[in-house]
């Protein structure tokens, strides 16, 4: 009858060869949740970002808008 | 033997004791089952919401009339402020106030719970503010209107929870609004978020309305009423713009206005959109309407002459009837009538048409029920039947009294005679646009089949009689100054006295200037309506229509026209 023994050399391997699939998990865990908190970011960072485009158009919209241009001119017509 | 008893004793207590137990949780665990259960879930949850973006109201030529933008805001938490001297003195470098002022506020706020330090925070601010004890923000979806006044009494405004108040922003209020959703997490001990654990509803923004509107031309129909309602220390007034073809509102102005983006200092009364809420008897700028009504049908003929009595009517039945301004009129064709502005002239044309078709022609225009346009608040305005009508009603409705309009339903009789006699409904609402700038629904309303009166007798009045009123100035023309050398424009003057409230007859010295216009009057591509209510006329400017609403009117219709023709 045939009995696989190991050597010690294919159990040092067999144990570096689960230790560095252990540690790639672990590394693709942790990319994944890398990439994710980045992309999380970046959506903020976005939302942020529009966020503020909006207050300046707004802010834009205040100042060229019908009546405000007519205020201004009013005023620039009475200071002369 | 006494340590067996006392062996035996301990253990029959511990026996009871571990019985009890036993008893005390089956009854927590079959009993009390569900009343832990939810003690527990509520415990572990952690409620937020998330609320969507308000949708945002543009102009007809896409310029922001309303919209919401996200604000941060710090509060502080009073309650769990230890020393509110030192909270306050190190927020004050980070938020760049005085430390008394932010001393003042947390101590004045009222609610333990939650005072607000500082709207429009930005990001570095939040993130130092946090740290100190007691100190916390939260964003918070802020409605902006940059046109400020300008649209006030149209658009409306919202609540602080974002709900519409008043205007397009209460009309459309679901539309606008969006829908939130409810996002139930594990929480831990200090109530903040581990884990999602059901999601109700589905985050949708609001969608975006777009309005017939036309901010430049709003300005310029601002503007000039604006100058006269001050130049005649009037009490109210208000302005009109439509295409007469579509019944789309280009500007429609109510002053006093207020700005909503700054509410706390407008009174409740400038609020009001008094093109719509406000009734008032017409005066004679119903006389068109009645003359287009009997000329249709037959009660009248174009060429035919009316005697006006040199001035003075009367008769059993219906009173005395007298002139404005005690013209005395003799033999007046139907035109003159009209150009001349003749009470008595109107009041037997009523007595000829009778109680029946007067009323039923008026029906026809839409006096009495409501135009229908999109705004909350609008009224019917007054036209009795005919049963609950006196003696006097068939000879004084003719020329304005009696019944009561609103300036949106004399701007829609304008604009069927304008439009050929045909059919027309004011709007204000042009498309529901969703987010992503795609439009979802064509808002026009579809023109009524049919026509009210004859397009022949439309054209009459209008190119004709009208054109006359506001031409021919030697031939007792009232409208004259309202005349431009461009355009032609038609129109009629309308002067009608205010009634008491409360009481019988009408004030003295106070009466309702009205004038409603268009041009050109070959092919009307607007309609105007202005009206001054009370103005001065003390001040020896002249308190008609003609003197009070036509200058109005023409400078309008002459800046509107040429905005329109420079914008093809």
């Amino acid at each position: 009858m045939y009995m696989f023994v190991l050597s010690q050399f294919r159990f040092l391997f067999a144990v570096f060869c689960l230790t560095a699939i252990l540690i790639f998990a672990v590394y693709l865990r942790d990319a994944n949740n890398r990439i994710v908190y980045e992309l999380c970011r970046y959506r903020a960072d976005v939302s942020q970002l529009k966020q503020e485009l909006g207050a300046k158009q707004l802010q834009l919209e205040s100042l060229i808008n019908p009546a405000a241009i007519s205020q201004r001119l009013n005023e620039f017509n009475s200071d002369d | 033997m006494k340590n067996a008893r006392i062996a035996i004793f301990f253990l029959i207590l511990l026996i009871v004791s571990f019985g009890l137990l036993a008893a005390r949780c089956f009854y927590l665990q079959y009993y009390k089952n569900d009343h832990y259960t939810e003690l527990c879930l509520t415990q572990q949850k952690s409620l937020q919401l998330w609320q969507p973006q308000r949708g945002v109201i543009l102009d007809a030529k896409g310029r922001v009339l309303a919209a919401s933008n996200r604000k941060k805001i710090i509060f502080a938490e009073p309650r769990a402020i230890e020393d509110v001297k030192e909270t306050s003195s190190e927020l004050a470098p980070i938020l760049d106030i005085g430390a008394h002022e932010i001393c003042r506020k947390i101590l004045e706020g009222g609610n333990p719970g939650f005072v607000r330090i500082k709207q429009d925070a930005d990001v570095l601010q939040c993130s130092a503010a946090v740290r100190i004890k007691g100190i916390g923000t939260q964003t918070d979806w802020q409605r902006s209107y940059p046109t400020g006044g300008l649209f006030g009494n149209i658009i409306g405004f919202t609540s602080r929870d974002n709900r519409g108040l008043e205007g397009i922003e209460l009309q459309y209020d679901k539309e606008l609004s969006g829908s939130g959703v409810e996002n139930v997490f594990y929480a831990d001990v200090r109530r903040r978020p581990i884990c999602l654990k059901e999601q109700n509803g589905t985050l949708a923004d609001g969608v975006g309305i777009i309005m017939t509107l036309d901010a430049t031309i709003q300005q310029i129909a601002r503007d000039e009423l604006q100058k006269q309602y001050k130049d005649f220390e009037a009490e109210s007034a208000m302005a009109i713009v439509a295409e007469p073809k579509t019944g789309a509102i280009l500007a429609m102005v109510s002053i006093p206005d207020f700005d909503p983006g700054n509410l706390q200092s407008s009174e409740a009364d400038s609020r009001r959109n008094r093109a719509i809420t406000d009734p008032f008897e017409p005066g004679s700028m119903i006389k068109p309407i009645v003359v287009a009504i009997a000329v249709d049908n037959g009660t009248v003929r174009k060429d035919e002459k009316v005697f006006c009595e040199n001035g003075n009517y009367s008769g059993k039945g219906f009173g005395r009837i007298n002139e404005y301004r005690n013209h005395r009129f003799g033999d007046l064709s139907i035109r003159e009538v009209l150009v001349k502005s003749s009470n008595i002239g109107m009041a037997k044309i009523g007595q000829k048409m009778g109680q029946e078709k007067l009323y039923d022609g008026l029906k026809l225009f839409g006096f009495g029920e409501k135009v229908g346009i999109e705004l909350p608040g609008e009224v019917e305005g007054l036209l009795r039947p005919t049963s609950r009508w006196s003696s006097y009603s068939v000879t004084r409705i003719p020329y304005g009294y009696e019944l009561n309009v609103t300036a949106m339903q004399m701007l829609q009789a304008y604009c069927i005679l304008a439009n050929g006699g045909r059919m027309v409904r004011p709007y204000l609402v042009k498309a529901v646009v969703d987010n992503n700038g795609e439009i979802a629904q064509i808002k026009r309303p579809v023109p009524p089949v049919g026509y009210i009166i004859k397009r022949e007798v439309a054209e009459w009045i209008v190119q004709d009689c009208l054109v006359g009123v506001v031409n021919e100035k030697n031939n007792g023309g009232t409208g004259w100054r309202a005349k431009l050398d461009k355009w032609q424009v038609f129109g009629k003057t309308g002067t009608a006295n205010i009634s008491r409230i409360g009481q019988r007859g009408y004030e003295d010295n106070s009466n309702i200037a009205s004038f409603v216009a268009g041009a050109p009057a070959e092919d009307p591509a607007i309609v105007v309506f202005v009206s001054v209510r009370r103005p001065n006329g003390r001040l020896g400017k002249g308190d008609s229509g003609g003197a009070v609403a036509s200058p109005v009117a023409g400078k309008i219709i002459e800046k509107t026209l040429t905005y329109l023709e420079k914008r093809f």
